[in-house]
């Protein structure tokens, strides 16, 4: 999982797609097309997989049956009314709560994640909004926390050089606008540091990203940005699955969007089939009393 | 550049010219926020370096004052001997230091230094090896220490109540335990630890500027300093880091204990006497010192040459307050007055933030 020569390889991924993005960022439309035909093309085996889990705490049900799978390049938007369950079944995803019933399966190996350290070891990283950085350190020296890179020698001292050119690349291939990898997280943007710890996550080779609503506190600018990051990282075939209240959000970003109801969920519906309407009619419920 | 996210927002229905022109708004908007952004940083630059820089000045307005007031002051023997004192303050203080900028503090060291030191008295007066009572002492104070992290650590009590706690219970116990009196100790050489020199400079010198590089070294070259930091800085960070929190303050809460138990020993060899009163003079001045040298009680914030600089500022003091004959109940109010502005000055870097 953290192999050295992952940013390395990382870099040339996106140098490989660097092209591609910038056709697509013309012409909106072209943009999610390959995809989600890519998507559904191939039986890819899902990285994350959900089977019918439950989870109830005494009597209440806080989710029945749901089933969640996120393929290699895949974003799935969840999106439900408060209470729906969307928290609950995030948690379970990465391990912080466990299921009452059900199995996940990661790259269709059953797995049990006692906690989210678990999760971790196998790919999955959650981001959430706040508390993902240490705002007294620098951004290079947050995204190299817990692997820091040290020269050789008896003392292993730190090789701040070296990680500070590595942050400015990593974040560089992620076109990531930060001024300096030096500068301190504290002094960043909200966005900055959402997109610093996705980064951070991609980089340390997750492969299954949780958003756990990653621009409600963000400026319109921000939040659009966050979008572009997404994007970056899904073609990096990395699966993200994007908790958000923002319809038109998920709707833009998506491939599939999975509506979750009274911890059921309602409607798995792909993005190109939908619309920000239909989404919300099935989030309400209105969907479900009209048929 | 056009996004996708914009585009199905306005559902295509919008004039292209309003949504360019909102586009140059938030532009301006972002503009302005980065602006604002550039301006904290230099504010807090500045804060900082007034930090930095008003306690090498205090220190110089301090050093100047007593020169200027006593004769004895700038001569080599008062220096040094100055330098011997403040080096038991200077040996807590730098393992201290590590442990507020992980976010935990321990008020306990003071106590720990008066119970090592009762308790190596109580072994020698059993005619136990001196270097041996040393020894047991320091895996006393370890075992206070790790008391202390295991309390606050695992059991989520703050660490100002737990050593608060654990401070009042060990002088308790070592003025209990002594009956107050003060035991004799030493032989097999056991005075060097305190009151031996190298050349002209005495031994505790040594040990607080070799374990001050040491601290140094940790706190800006190791991935360990890096943790340490984060840690105090935000916990949940760290940890979800794979950073082991929790194992980290625990090991620095047995270093913090540990060097007071060293405190202890050395003080014990210097005077060549076991006694319970050793440890009052530092309840106060090794957090003092800390704060002052800028770490910060919320921890992720602290730097080891401001606590050297601290240690200095207090060393100088104290020698002064002795030379003119002024009365020690004194030194305790400009220490806490001290204490205060350096948690001010802390405040203020915080709200230079927002």
């Amino acid at each position: 999982m953290s192999d050295p020569a992952q940013s390395d390889s990382a870099q040339t991924d996106s140098a490989q797609s660097d092209p591609a993005r910038s056709d697509s960022a013309q012409n909106d439309s072209a943009q999610e097309e390959p995809r989600a035909t890519e998507a559904s093309a191939e039986p890819l085996t899902p990285l994350l997989e959900a089977r019918g889990i439950s989870r109830s705490y005494g009597s209440v049900a806080a989710l029945t049956g749901v089933d969640l799978q996120v393929r290699p390049g895949e974003v799935v938007g969840l999106v439900g009314d408060n209470g729906a369950g969307k928290s609950t079944l995030l948690k379970i995803l990465c391990g912080a709560v466990q299921p009452s019933a059900g199995q996940l399966l990661v790259n269709g190996e059953p797995v049990t994640f006692r906690s989210p350290k678990d999760s971790r070891e196998r790919g999955i990283e959650v981001v959430y909004q706040d508390l993902a950085l240490a705002t007294e350190l620098s951004v290079a020296e947050n995204i190299f926390l817990g692997r820091e890179r040290r020269r050789p020698g008896p003392f292993r001292i730190l090789d701040r050089p070296r990680m500070a050119t590595e942050a400015a690349a990593a974040l560089e291939s992620l076109a990531i606008e930060i001024h300096s990898v030096r500068a301190r997280c504290g002094l960043l943007s909200g966005g900055q540091r959402q997109a610093v710890a996705v980064a951070r996550a991609v980089l340390w080779g997750s492969n299954v990203l949780l958003l756990d609503e990653p621009t409600a506190a963000l400026a319109v600018m921000e939040s659009e940005k966050i979008g572009q990051l997404v994007t970056q990282v899904a073609k990096r075939r990395v699966g993200v699955v994007l908790v958000s209240h923002n319809m038109p959000q998920v709707h833009a970003l998506c491939d599939r969007i999975v509506v979750l109801l009274r911890g059921r969920v309602v409607a798995d519906l792909r993005r190109d089939e939908t619309d920000v309407r239909d989404i919300v009619m099935w989030l309400t419920g209105a969907a479900l009393s009209r048929n | 550049m056009s996004s996708p996210l914009k585009h199905d927002v306005q559902g295509g229905g919008t004039a292209p010219d309003s949504r360019a022109e909102e586009l140059a708004l938030e532009a301006e908007d972002q503009k302005r926020a980065e602006e604002r952004e550039r301006r904290l940083g230099r504010r807090r630059r500045f804060i900082e370096q007034l930090q930095g820089e008003g306690l090498i000045l205090v220190l110089v307005v301090v050093f100047i004052l007593i020169w200027v007031s006593s004769p004895f002051f700038l001569t080599q023997q008062n220096l040094l001997t100055a330098a011997s004192v403040i080096s038991v303050l200077g040996v807590m203080a730098v393992a201290e230091t590590l442990l507020v900028i992980s976010g935990e503090i321990d008020i306990s060291i003071g106590s720990v230094m008066a119970s090592t030191s009762v308790l190596m008295g109580l072994m020698a007066a059993q005619s136990v090896n001196v270097w041996l009572t040393a020894v047991i002492g320091l895996l006393f104070a370890a075992g206070v220490g790790t008391v202390n992290g295991i309390i606050t650590v695992y059991f989520k009590i703050n660490s100002l109540v737990t050593t608060l706690g654990t401070y009042s219970i060990f002088l308790g116990v070592a003025y209990a335990i002594s009956n107050t009196a003060t035991v004799s100790i030493g032989g097999h050489g056991f005075g060097v630890l305190g009151s031996g020199k190298v050349g002209s400079i005495p031994v505790p010198v040594f040990f607080f500027l070799g374990l001050w590089l040491i601290g140094l070294v940790v706190a800006l070259f190791t991935a360990l300093g890096r943790h340490i930091y984060a840690t105090g800085d935000s916990y949940d960070a760290a940890v979800r880091s794979g950073i082991q929190a929790n194992k980290l303050r625990m090991g620095l809460f047995i270093a913090t204990s540990l060097s007071a138990g060293l405190a202890g020993v050395i003080t014990t060899s210097e005077l060549g006497s076991a006694a319970p009163q050793i440890g009052d003079p530092y309840l106060l001045s090794v957090v003092t010192a800390v704060i002052l040298g800028g770490a910060s009680l919320r921890g992720g914030r602290g730097t080891m040459l401001g606590t050297l600089v601290a240690v200095a500022i207090l060393g100088v003091l104290q020698n002064g307050f002795a030379l003119l004959q002024f009365s020690t109940y004194l030194e305790d109010t400009v220490l806490g007055s001290l204490l205060i502005i350096a948690v001010l000055t802390d405040r203020l870097v915080r709200r230079a933030e927002r």
